[in-house]
């Protein structure tokens, strides 16, 4: 009676996770070796930023012999475009190169030293031009167009703009005892993911189609973005994805170079082809974490009182569109967790011949973060305030409204103010930190609170699965989110079991397979475990309905005294009454009851402004915070960070081993993000081509990483959730900016803050002062 | 061209490889042992781990040549379905693993550690896997991991 053992919450063990601990786990290059006659194609990218393109010549590459064939622009099967979001980017350089990332021709062969001889064999001719780089130029008027015909920003170098704007905010400025005013600038940051970008495409010789494998986040985006390329129907298009070796976003759109170049290859050949970037050739092409600059303005009472925002923000989109809703972003989450009742805030993203900004775990929102976040604690300085009291004067309550009118809801999970004081409780805040006996050693700690909505926020961000019954009573579930490593199939599996009744042994997942599921939505923006879940509770519930009618029938019981639990269905009360789950699915079939059923969940709709931004984006939102410590050695500038503490409220956690590693993981890559990361250019060519030139944090850069998951129900969430995934790598760099603050004095307004940074700052104030 | 002696998971092997031949390439490719991944080609990120003589050594920067008569461990050489190792046990109880990417040469990683000093401090774990990168945990919980196993094989580490 009422004794149902639940499977939510409990640390259920990842159904990958032996295989990759012994190595028996497949990745698609791993695929490709076990492939015979497969071929291998590469690729011929620019040398330079922006140059005319006047001709290529691959007659040598052709005569080598074990090549298959050589590809340049009028060798295309369909459309010479494709891209996630917009068709801008194309598949093989045709005139015009934009950034360094642009193919010219592509090469198929045997094996891939035969490849490599043969790409070095096409000759190129460029005619050099002027690369624009700064953003800021590129908007002036007059300024030449990167897309001469760009299908979106036609007559424009505006990838995308935002604005927000409620009240008055310069009138409210005019008004402020104390007007905070600054500049802000962040770099371009690369995924990293261990697993450089892959596909591995087999043409379909008895449909007439391409089965594609591939890494991404949504197996119905990647044959939606490049089914025109191949100049085939998206039901020919069959993309599958294995599990992959890391993502963050990185892939949803990156892996498509390298999918259109294995798919065009596959078809033109009629055989397999597999294709993969070097490490250089990932670090230099594919999409970035964009770099912004914020101009802005944050008004106050001299009591501490928010009184308005102001801010103006580009961001440099680089060559292609690709995903970018940054600049709505960055404006949406401008005025951070605070209640601010005049805000004017305008963002745009703008066209340059850099590598192009893609989606990048938090996308756009550290970067917001980071302004809102620093400028909390210049003010508090500027109050002589404590930067945690100035916090919760203008927190979000329930009730409250961020700046784009969206009003909070304690329903829907608002766990804001409980992660501020669990992490405060936990570092000791109320306590003075602790300094080093050492003279040239300066501590100190700092703090920084976030929220991040689940979900895209459009009016498609839908999300619909298959559940199938099999006849033994076990469950296939159908999704096209993929398993990037954040352990989404093991939360999934966690819901189908836990709503069906059955076990998670008899639960399997097919993910990420566009022909073998409808339409999900990506594995973005923080979604999959609340909205595919969503979707899968509600499948799963139509299944049960129909099996507890069944079993009513067979039991002589109305089906509301019924429930299931392992897959025995039985009368609530008296368990010696009942029947297996398998013997009722036979008798539905036999009675004609369907045995599979489409699950779907849309969140409540929302209505995007594009005047005044004022709209409510997300159904929910996910909130943390976190507090770190740092010790400075003012004689060399480095630092270290000695303690990391961070509480997020992600609604019911469905698997705490799931959700601790996403945290840890979040938190790292902001860590790297605020101390060392920094994807450097030089005249539109990368710098950073390496793991030696391009650093993310190893193991002695991290303190032990301190979690704790606060747990604010979501009503509209499976069982409660929220989402997780993104929400942690947005509260760590400014979090360390204000404990340098603490520590030296000095407010740091760029991104990363590296040892030379800290050092040529304490140099600077030791020459003013003497 | 040259023909290669060495001991691979325990199993005398032989192949005759050019003389530029990564021993990266020569388990993944030629004995199709493909838990040994490959990250970057150059050193820096350690996914390609095995261990050599018991060390744990980059096989993206050892030249098959270089390893006649010497006894090379992959990660298909620790364990299998019916037999876990207990450092595998203690990655997948600790949560240790997200993409799994970096797994196989953590756990090699590990291992040689392990048998070097059977209780590490966080210190020395975190200064023996400063050459694997992982892009997805943070190491938080590999470093658990890493204790869990130590506790689990030599649950009585002798006092000093």
């Amino acid at each position: 009676m009422g004794r149902k053992k639940t499977i939510i919450g409990q640390p259920v063990i990842r159904p990958d996770a032996l295989a990759k601990v012994q190595g028996r786990a497949r990745y698609i290059g791993d695929l490709f070796l076990e492939r015979k006659n497969c071929l291998v194609g590469r690729a011929l990218f620019a040398p330079c930023s922006h140059a005319r393109l006047l001709r290529v010549d691959t007659s040598a590459a052709e005569a080598l012999p074990g090549v298959v064939t050589v590809m340049t622009a009028k060798d295309l099967p369909g459309l010479n475009a494709y891209g996630a979001a917009a068709p801008d980017k194309p598949v093989l350089a045709d005139g015009i190169i934009r950034y360094q990332g642009d193919p010219v021709a592509f090469v198929a062969a045997v094996d891939r030293q035969t490849a490599d001889r043969a790409v070095a064999l096409i000759r190129a001719e460029y005619e050099p031009l002027e690369p624009q780089l700064d953003p800021r130029e590129n908007l002036r008027p007059g300024a030449p167009l990167i897309h001469e015909n760009h299908p979106i920003s036609r007559g424009s170098n505006v990838s995308s703009k935002w604005r927000v704007e409620r009240g008055d905010a310069a009138a409210a400025l005019a008004q402020s005892d104390i007007v905070l005013e600054n500049d802000f600038e962040t770099q371009m940051a690369d995924h990293a993911y261990l697993e450089t970008e892959n596909c591995l495409a087999e043409p379909d010789e008895i449909e007439g189609g391409i089965h594609l494998i591939a890494p991404g986040h949504s197996a119905h985006l990647n044959c939606r973005s490049l089914a025109a390329a191949f100049g085939l129907p998206h039901s020919k298009v069959h993309v599958t994805t294995p599990i992959v070796g890391g993502s963050f976003g990185g892939k949803e759109d990156s892996n498509l170079e390298v999918a259109v170049m294995a798919g065009v290859l596959a078809l033109k050949t009629g055989r397999p082809v597999f294709c993969e970037y070097t490490r250089e050739e990932s670090l230099r092409n594919s999409g970035k974490r964009h770099a912004t600059r914020s101009h802005r303005k944050l008004g106050a009472t001299k009591d501490g009182i928010l009184t308005a925002l102001e801010a103006d923000i580009v961001v440099d989109k680089g060559a292609y569109r690709s995903i970018d809703p940054i600049p709505q972003r960055m404006s949406m989450y401008g005025g951070g967790v605070y209640r601010i009742p005049n805000a004017k805030v305008e963002a745009r993203s703008v066209f340059t011949h850099h590598v192009y900004g893609c989606a990048f775990r938090g996308l756009g929102v550290p970067q917001a973060m980071f302004s809102i976040e620093c400028q909390m604690d210049d003010l508090a300085r500027r109050l002589g305030m404590d930067p945690v009291e100035l916090r919760l004067k203008n927190l979000l309550r329930e009730g409250d409204s961020i700046i784009t009118g969206q009003v909070m809801r304690a329903d829907r999970g608002l766990g804001l103010e409980k992660c501020i004081r669990e992490v405060c409780g936990r570092i000791g805040w109320d306590r003075p930190v602790e300094q080093s006996g050492d003279p040239n050693i300066r501590r100190g700690r700092g703090i920084a609170a976030i929220m991040y909505g689940s979900g895209t926020g459009y009016p498609d961000d839908g999300a619909h699965c298959f559940v199938n019954l099999q006849m033994d009573g076990s469950l296939m579930v159908g999704i096209g989110t993929a398993e990037l490593g954040q352990g989404g199939l093991a939360a999934m599996t966690q819901i189908a079991a836990e709503t069906l009744g059955i076990s998670c042994s008899m639960v399997n997942v097919n993910y990420s397979d566009n022909h073998a599921s409808p339409e999900t939505g990506a594995t973005v923006a923080s979604r999959s475990t609340v909205f595919v879940g969503n979707a899968i509770v509600r499948g799963c519930t139509i299944l049960k309905e129909r099996m507890l009618g069944c079993a009513g029938k067979l039991l002589e019981e109305t089906p509301e005294n019924l429930e299931i639990e392992d897959g025995i269905i039985s009368v609530r009360g008296n368990e010696e009454k009942s029947v297996p789950l398998r013997q009722v699915v036979r008798a539905a079939y036999m009675s004609q009851v369907p045995l599979t059923a489409v699950g779907d969940w849309y969140p409540p709709l929302n209505r995007p402004d594009p005047v005044n931004g004022q709209d409510d984006r997300m159904h929910t939102y996910t909130f943390g915070a976190q507090a770190v410590e740092v010790s400075v050695d003012i004689g060399t500038g480095v630092y270290t960070l000695d303690r990391s503490v961070a509480a997020f409220d992600i609604g019911r956690v469905i698997n705490p081993l799931c959700a601790e590693g996403q945290v840890e993981g979040g938190v790292t890559q902001g860590i790297g993000y605020a101390m060392m990361e920094n994807f450097e250019l030089k005249n539109g060519i990368a710098v950073s081509d390496t793991y030696h030139s391009y650093l993310i944090p190893t193991s002695m850069d991290l303190p032990s990483l301190e979690t704790i998951l606060v747990e604010a129900p979501n009503e509209l969430g499976p069982y409660g959730a929220k989402g997780v995934g993104e929400p942690p790598v947005t509260a760590a760099a400014p979090a360390i900016r204000n404990a340098l603050l603490d520590a030296i004095g000095i407010p740091f307004y760029s991104l990363p803050i590296t040892p030379m940074k800290v050092l040529a700052a304490l140099k600077a104030r030791e020459r003013e002062e003497a | 061209m040259r023909e290669v002696h060495f001991i691979l998971n325990g199993r005398p092997v032989s192949v005759t490889a050019d003389e530029n031949e990564l021993l990266v390439d020569t388990i993944r490719g030629r004995f199709g042992l493909c838990g040994t991944k490959e990250g970057c080609r150059a050193g820096d990120c350690g996914t390609c781990t095995v261990l050599l003589e018991g060390t744990a050594v980059r096989s993206c920067l050892l030249l098959t040549c270089s390893v006649e008569g010497r006894h090379i461990t992959t990660i298909e050489g620790l364990g299998d379905r019916d037999h876990i190792h207990p450092i595998q046990q203690a990655f997948i109880d600790a949560g240790a693993v997200q993409c799994g990417f970096c797994t196989p040469g953590m756990v090699l990683t590990a291992k040689a550690l392990l048998d070097r000093n059977p209780h590490p401090g966080e210190r020395e774990i975190r200064v023996a896997l400063s050459g694997n990168l992982c892009r997805c945990t943070g190491y938080e919980k590999i470093i658990k991991a890493v204790q869990l196993a130590s506790q689990r094989m030599d649950p009585t580490p002798e006092t000093e």
